[in-house]
């Protein structure tokens, strides 16, 4: 690709959001699952003592991953503009795209940003008595874990918009896609009670299956939105369809 | 992409009842089912004797009635696709209104044994059986509120000559009988499995 075609390229912010979805996602995958450790998440069974020594075991680890949350971390809105835009692209009322970004954009906060601030005043301040550290510990698990209504309400907007949508901008079964991933959240919400089992927040069912669902379904959205890019025509009636042989052909090749 | 390019979708020939993308719906869901079965069955087998025990405070009458009460709406369901195909409305839209009687019969009767459960002391966090059976239940019983959200729309499609979509009537369809589905399994796991 040559530097005057990306100069004339109109999709070229599409792509740089969409892009940075991804870098966003695979950040997040490295740094609660490999440095961190965050995931999956410690015993919710600890005792005030061994929530402070698994701070101290994960101190580097939470220090570089969650620094590294804390600079790039709110690339996390492009993946929720993208989304909002998709929307919009529909044939469906307004209403849903401005929904689906307030509510999303507050879901951040509950999404990852609680759990990287309590974490983070886990790992600095060492010293604390044991009580609040298993506090801190506590308090970052369980509002990671089970503060999903937000994530509910969110996935059943953009599910009905689909359902809704006479433009085609997203198949229908993404739309029932919609509606499992919402219905995980339901399933995680007995984090709250119990401690060992299956439904803790490190659980079975509440989380290992869980996350699961929610991996397919992120690697299903961002393939969509790749798509979407590409089908995209700047117009406000249906998006037209792309061969299935086009569909992981170079983006820039089918941009206009 | 230029005009020329953009490919108008093939008329699609008809191979499952309603949209195919409820189907995968079906598939979906019915895999997340299968893998919280399979913890179950799991965890039942290592503990099987306090599985039994508790088991055995389950009302098996009440879980029979529950079951024919669903088959009963999965019937009904059946039969409003059956009308709505060959152009009698008035009769489909009943059919779809008897099967959110019946739905709304379920919950009634599951609500009731529910707090009978209660009082007896068995509640969502009194051991592993009654962690399964509130989860799997309730679980399920949302997946029926949205069945009555689900019937809605069938009944609003049947309402007026300018909608009457049969595929979406089937799609509906296709939604309550997964419901109904998902529950003869789950019968089958928490009340009769030994």
């Amino acid at each position: 690709m040559t530097r005057r075609s990306l100069r004339d390229n109109p999709k070229r912010e599409l792509w740089l959001a969409w892009g940075a979805t991804v870098f966003f996602y695979n950040l997040y995958a490295v740094v609660f699952f490999l440095f961190t450790h965050i995931q999956p998440p410690g015993q919710p069974w600890y005792s005030p003592d061994q929530a402070s020594t698994w701070f101290t075991e994960h101190h580097h680890g939470l220090g570089i991953g969650l620094a590294l949350i804390f600079v790039f971390g709110g690339l996390s809105a492009t993946s929720i503009a993208l989304i909002t835009y998709s929307i919009r692209r529909m044939s469906v009322s307004r209403a849903f795209s401005y929904s689906y970004l307030i509510i999303y954009s507050v879901s951040a906060v509950p999404g990852f940003l609680f759990i990287c601030v309590a974490l983070t005043a886990g790992i600095m301040r060492p010293e604390r008595s044991p009580q609040l550290q298993h506090w801190l510990y506590q308090l970052g698990f369980l509002s990671f874990s089970g503060t999903m209504g937000v994530f509910l309400i969110g996935s059943l907007i953009w599910m009905c918009a689909i359902l809704l949508d006479g433009n085609r901008v997203f198949p229908k079964w993404f739309g029932y896609l919609n509606l499992c991933n919402a219905l995980t959240e339901v399933v995680v919400s007995p984090s709250w009670i119990f401690k060992t089992g299956v439904f803790p927040w490190n659980g079975l069912i509440a989380w290992w299956i869980d996350v699961v669902i929610f991996g397919i379904y992120t690697g299903v959205f961002i393939t969509l939105l790749r798509s979407m890019i590409i089908r995209e025509d700047f117009g406000t009636g249906p998006l037209p369809a792309v061969p299935a042989w086009r569909f992981w052909q170079s983006p820039v090749e089918t941009a206009p | 992409m230029t005009v020329a390019e953009v490919s108008t979708p093939p008329c699609r020939t008809r191979q499952v009842p309603g949209q195919p993308d409820m189907w995968f719906f079906v598939l979906f869901e019915s895999l997340i089912f299968t893998s919280y079965f399979c913890v179950y069955l799991y965890y039942r087998a290592q503990h099987e004797a306090a599985y039994l025990a508790a088991q055995s405070q389950l009302t098996l009458w009440l879980g029979v009635v529950e079951t024919i009460v669903l088959l009963t709406s999965s019937w009904s369901i059946a039969r409003c696709v059956e009308q709505s195909r060959n152009g009698r409305y008035d009769v489909a839209r009943r059919d779809a209104f008897l099967t959110a009687g019946f739905g709304v019969i379920f919950l009634i009767l599951k609500v009731v044994e529910w707090v009978r459960q209660i009082h007896l002391g068995n509640t969502f966090s009194s051991g592993d059986f009654f962690q399964y059976y509130f989860f799997l239940t309730a679980i399920h019983l949302v997946h029926l509120l949205i069945g009555f959200v689900v019937v809605g729309v069938a009944i609003h499609q049947l309402s007026s000559p300018r909608r009457r979509s049969q595929e979406l009537v089937e799609t509906c369809a296709t939604y309550w009988h997964t419901v109904d589905f998902l529950w003869v399994l789950i019968f089958a796991l928490l009340y009769v499995v030994r």
